[in-house]
C-alpha cells in the first residue's frame, strides 16, 4: 500500500511587492502589487509503506511547502495528495492522528514545565487510551534514554535533549507516517547518531514510514533508501542514493605513493592509451583521476607494472560533492 | 548626529508604512476615541460652565490634543527591550558599534513620527471638522507646543525604558509594564486633567513626571497656560528629562557590567 | 466533552507553568485590576465634579462598570488572544496546531487561557452587590438566572469582536493587531449610551456592540422607576449568538485562506 501519493501536485503563492522607498510605501498603502510565485510545480511521487525517504533541496526549493501540503497545513493549488489514505487538508482531524509532525526548528512542548506533562496533554489531545500511552511512553523512553529527562522543564533541556523528547512527542499516538523537518539540525555528532539509530529501529519494528527534510546528507545516507531531490519546484531526481552516485559521480580518484620519484612524463607514458590524467603532487606523490569508462583493473595493473608502489588509496567522491555539482549544472542548464 | 540613527528613524517609518491595516484602523480608532470622550465630557459638564478650571471648550479641545499627541509619543519600547532582554539578544547589542537604548529611542521616533504626520495631522482635520475644537491661533503657541511634544516623546520614552529595563532584576516583568502603563494614561492627563483629581492626589503628582507627559503640554495648548508660565513648563519638561536619565545610565551601566561579569 | 477533558488537561498545565512563577502571579493580577480600576478612578473622579452623568447616578454607573467586569473577567479568561499574529502566524506556530486533531481555535484559547482574570469578575460582582445595595435594588432567584443569561450573552458579544479582530491576522501581514487599539473602545459601552450622539451609539448597539457587554443588560436590573432599563437588554444573548458566529465563521475562513495562502 501506498503511504503517500502525490500526483502534480502544485502550490503557487500571491507574493506581495513592495515597491522602493517613501513614495513606494505611500502607494503601496493605497494599492498592492502582487506578483504570482510557483513554489511547488507539478510534482509526483509515491512513497510505499515502511519506507524512509529523504527529501532535499536547496533553500526555497520548495521542501517545507510540501511538507506542509502533506501534512495538511496548507492547501495545495492544483493536484492529488493521498497520505495515509486521507486528502490532508479534507478530514484534517482525522488525518492528523495518524501521523507525526517533528519540525526541527521549533518545539511542541511547553516551555516551563516538566516534558511529561506535555506528553500527558498530547496524550488527552490524541485520545491515546492510558494503557496503550503507558505502554508506548516506557518503550519510547527506554529507547532514547530519557529516563531522569523526564520531569524537568524544556527550558532546562540541552538542544540534544529536547530533539528527542520531540521525538517521543510526536510518536506517542503511534502514527504510521512521521514527517521531519531538519531533525538534527545543530545537533552534535553523537545525538545525530543516536537518532538515527531510533529512527532506523523505528522503521524496523513498526513499519513507520518516514519522510525528513535534511541538509546533512549523512542523515540521507545513515537512513534512506530513497532520495527525492527537489530543485526550484520540481523533483530533479527519484531514485537510490547508490544510483544517484554511480550515475552522477564521473568517475573516481587514486591517490598513488611511488616509492621512487617519478616524472609526470613518465606516469602518462604508462597509461599511453587511456582516457586518464594524472596529477602529481610532489615527487612521490601523485592523483590519478579516471572516469567510469576506464577499467580500473587495467589501469592500475599498468601502473603496478611499470613502478613500485608504496601505497594506494582509492578516493570515493562524497554525496555532498555529486549534491552540489547536480546543483550547479541545474544552474547552468535552467 | 550618526547617520545610522536616522536611517533607523528611516526604517521604523517605512515599517510601520507597510501595515495599512494598522494605519487606516488607527485613524479610526483615535476618531472614534475623541469622539466618546467628547460626549462623555459634555454629559459630565452638563450645564456647569466650568470644572477643574476648564471650560467646556478648553476640555474639547484638551481632549482632541492629548489623545492626538498620545499618537505621538505613544510606544511599545518597554515590551520591546524586555523580551530582548529575556530571550539574551541585548548581551549581542552590547558588541555592536552603536548605543542599544539609542537605537531604540529612535525606533520609537520612527514610529512617532509615522503616526504624527499620517495620524496626527489628517486625524486633527478631521476632528477639528466634527467636534467644536479651537486651534491656538499664535504662531508662538505653536512652536513652543511642538518643542513640549518632543518632550513628551522623551520623557514617555523614558519611562517606558525604565519599566523595560527592569527585565534585568525579574524573570517576569509583564505585570510592571502593565501597571506603567496605567500609571501613564491616568496621570498623564489624557484620561482626566491632573486639576480634576481631589487635592491631595494632585499635590502628589507635582512631584511626578507623568503630568510633563500630556496635561502641561495641553494646557499650554489649549491656553490655560500661557508666556511665561508656558517657558516655565517646558523648563519643567527639561528638568525631567534630565533626572530621568540618571536611573537609566545608571542600570544599563550595571546590567552590562553584570553581563561581562555572569556572562549573560 | 472531549473539550472538558482538554480543558482539564491544559488548566493543569497552565497551573504548573504559574506555580513556576509565583511572585509574578499576584503581581499580574494586581496589574489586571489596576487596569480595569482606572476607569473606576475616572467615574468616582468625576462624580467628585457633578452629580450625575446623562442623568444617572455615581452608583448606578458603578453598578454598571460591576456589571461590565463579570464577562470581561470571563472573555480574558479564555480569549486572551493579544499576541495571536506575532506568535502563530509570525513565528509559524499555527502549522504545529494545525497537525493536532482538535479544532484550531479551541486549542489557541485553550492554549493562552488566563484563569486570574477570574478575580476581575469576582470583583465585578462585589462592586455590583454594593452599588446595587445603594441603590436598594434586590435581587430575586429569577434575577440570578437572567444575570447568567445576559452574562453569557455578554461574553459572546465579546468574544465575537476579538476572535473577528484576531482572526483579521490571516488575511493581513500587520504583527501589531489592532486589539490593543480597541482596548479604550470597550470602555464606551460602560457608560450610558445616551451621552454619546446618533453615530457613536448606533456604532456601539449595532456594529461594535460593546454597549451589549456594558450598560444595556446591566440596565435591565436597575430599579423600573430610574427610568434607565433598556428594552434591549433582553437582546443581549441574540446579539451574542449572532456575532460569535459570524466572527467563528470569519475565523474559519481566515484558516482556510492561511491554509491557501501559506506563510
Amino acid at each position: 500500500m501506498l503511504a503517500i501519493d502525490v500526483e502534480r501536485l502544485q502550490k503557487s503563492f500571491r507574493v506581495q511587492k513592495n515597491r522602493e522607498g517613501l513614495g513606494g510605501a505611500l502607494k503601496d498603502l493605497l494599492r498592492r502589487e502582487y506578483t504570482e510565485v510557483e513554489a511547488v510545480k507539478r510534482i509526483s511521487f509515491q512513497i510505499p509503506q515502511g519506507e524512509i525517504c529523504g527529501y532535499i533541496g536547496e533553500n526555497g526549493a520548495g521542501k517545507s511547502t510540501t511538507i506542509k501540503m502533506l501534512t495538511g497545513i496548507l492547501v495545495p493549488t492544483s493536484g492529488k495528495v493521498v497520505v495515509g489514505g486521507y486528502v490532508p487538508f479534507k478530514e484534517r482531524e482525522k488525518f492528523v492522528k495518524n501521523i507525526g509532525v517533528v519540525f526541527g526548528q521549533r518545539s511542541q512542548l511547553w516551555w516551563d514545565i516538566g516534558v511529561i506533562e506535555s506528553f500527558h496533554l498530547l496524550r488527552k489531545v490524541y485520545r491515546v487510551p492510558e494503557n496503550d500511552f503507558r505502554k508506548r511512553l516506557d518503550e519510547l523512553v527506554e529507547r532514547l534514554q530519557l529516563g531522569e529527562l523526564l520531569n524537568r522543564p524544556v527550558r532546562k533541556l540541552s538542544l540534544g535533549q529536547r530533539m528527542r523528547c520531540e521525538l517521543v512527542a510526536s510518536l506517542l499516538h503511534n502514527p504510521s507516517i512521521l514527517f521531519l523537518d531538519e531533525p538534527t539540525i545543530g545537533l552534535d555528532i553523537l545525538v545525530k547518531t543516536e537518532i538515527r539509530d531510533f529512527l532506523m529501529g523505528l522503521n524496523k519494528e513498526h513499519g513507520t514510514t518516514i519522510l525528513l527534510t535534511t541538509h546533512d546528507l549523512q542523515d540521507i545516507e545513515a537512513l534512506c533508501s530513497r532520495v527525492i531531490m527537489l530543485d526550484d519546484g520540481s523533483i530533479i531526481y527519484d531514485g537510490s542514493l547508490e544510483t544517484l552516485k554511480s550515475n552522477w559521480s564521473k568517475g573516481r580518484e587514486i591517490q598513488f605513493q611511488f616509492a621512487h620519484p617519478v616524472k609526470k612524463a613518465q606516469m602518462e607514458s604508462w597509461t599511453e592509451g587511456l582516457d586518464i590524467q594524472w596529477r602529481p603532487e610532489n615527487d612521490l606523490t601523485a592523483k590519478l583521476w579516471l572516469p567510469h569508462s576506464v577499467n580500473v583493473s587495467e589501469a592500475l595493473s599498468r601502473i603496478v607494472g611499470a613502478t613500485e608502489i608504496r601505497d594506494i588509496k582509492i578516493l570515493e567522491t562524497n554525496t555532498d560533492e555529486i549534491v552540489r555539482e547536480i546543483y550547479q549544472s541545474e544552474k547552468v542548464s535552467s | 548626529m550618526n547617520n545610522a540613527y536616522l536611517d533607523i528613524i528611516r526604517i521604523r517609518f517605512l515599517t510601520m508604512l507597510a501595515y495599512r491595516v494598522n494605519y487606516y484602523s488607527g485613524i479610526v480608532i483615535y476618531a472614534i476615541n475623541i469622539g466618546a470622550y467628547y460626549f462623555l465630557w459634555q454629559a459630565i459638564y452638563g450645564d456647569q460652565p466650568t470644572l477643574g478650571g476648564f471650560t467646556v471648550a478648553q476640555m474639547t479641545t484638551y481632549v482632541a490634543v492629548s489623545w492626538m499627541s498620545r499618537a505621538f509619543y505613544f510606544n511599545n519600547l518597554d515590551r520591546e527591550i524586555a523580551n530582548e532582554i529575556r530571550d539574551g539578544s541585548v548581551a549581542i547589542q552590547f558588541i555592536r558599534p552603536y548605543s542599544y537604548l539609542l537605537v531604540k529611542m529612535m525606533q520609537g521616533l520612527g514610529e512617532g513620527l509615522f503616526r504624527l504626520l499620517l495620524f496626527m495631522v489628517p486625524g486633527m482635520v478631521f476632528v477639528c471638522l466634527i467636534f467644536p475644537v479651537t486651534l491656538p491661533t499664535s504662531l508662538e503657541t505653536w512652536m513652543i507646543y511642538l518643542i513640549m511634544l518632543v518632550f513628551s516623546f522623551l520623557i514617555n520614552t523614558q519611562i517606558n525604558m525604565l519599566a523595560g529595563l527592569f527585565a534585568f532584576y525579574v524573570e517576569n516583568n509583564e505585570g510592571m509594564m502593565r501597571m506603567k502603563r496605567v500609571m501613564v494614561d491616568l496621570f498623564s492627563g489624557v484620561i482626566i486633567p491632573v486639576s480634576f483629581f481631589p487635592g491631595w492626589l494632585e499635590g502628589i503628582m507635582k512631584w511626578l513626571p507623568f503630568q510633563a507627559i500630556t496635561y502641561l503640554p495641553s494646557s499650554v495648548f489649549t491656553g490655560r497656560t500661557e508666556g511665561g508660565m508656558a517657558l516655565q513648563v517646558l523648563g519643567l519638561q527639561a528638568l525631567w528629562f534630565a533626572v530621568l536619565l540618571l536611573p537609566i545610565l545608571w542600570i544599563w551601566r550595571k546590567a552590562r557590567h553584570r553581563l561581562f561579569v555572569q556572562g549573560g | 466533552m472531549i473539550y472538558l477533558q482538554l480543558f482539564w488537561e491544559y488548566f493543569k498545565n497552565y497551573a504548573k507553568t504559574r506555580l513556576t512563577y509565583r511572585a509574578d502571579f499576584w503581581i499580574e493580577v494586581l496589574s489586571d485590576l489596576l487596569f480595569q480600576g482606572m476607569n473606576l478612578i475616572f467615574i468616582l473622579v468625576v462624580f467628585q465634579h457633578t452629580e450625575s452623568l446623562g442623568g444617572w447616578s455615581q452608583a448606578e454607573v458603578v453598578f454598571v462598570y460591576g456589571y461590565f467586569m463579570i464577562p470581561y473577567g470571563l472573555f480574558s479568561t479564555f480569549f486572551s488572544l493579544w499576541n495571536f499574529s506575532e506568535r502563530y502566524i509570525v513565528k509559524g506556530e499555527m502549522d504545529r496546531v494545525l497537525t493536532r486533531p482538535a479544532h484550531n481555535l479551541a486549542q489557541i484559547v485553550l492554549e493562552n487561557m488566563d484563569p486570574p482574570s477570574l478575580i476581575g469578575s469576582l470583583v465585578g460582582v462585589i462592586i455590583m452587590v454594593i452599588s446595587g445595595a445603594q441603590l436598594g435594588l434586590s435581587f430575586g432567584f429569577t434575577d440570578v438566572l437572567m444575570m447568567m443569561l445576559l452574562v453569557i450573552g455578554s461574553v459572546l458579544v465579546y468574544a465575537g469582536i476579538y476572535i473577528a479582530i484576531t482572526a483579521i491576522g490571516f488575511y493581513s501581514d500587520s504583527p501589531t493587531g489592532i486589539a490593543p487599539l480597541m482596548y479604550n473602545i470597550q470602555n464606551y459601552g460602560r457608560y450610558p449610551v445616551g451621552i454619546y450622539n446618533k453615530v457613536i451609539r448606533f456604532i456601539l448597539t449595532w456594529i461594535i456592540p460593546f454597549a451589549f457587554v456594558g450598560v444595556y443588560p446591566a440596565s435591565f436590573f436597575l430599579n423600573a422607576d430610574s427610568g434607565h432599563n433598556s428594552s434591549l437588554a433582553l437582546l443581549t444573548p441574540v446579539v451574542g449568538l449572532v456575532f460569535a458566529t459570524a466572527a467563528l465563521l470569519f475565523w474559519n475562513h481566515g484558516v482556510k485562506r492561511y491554509r491557501g495562502a501559506g506563510s
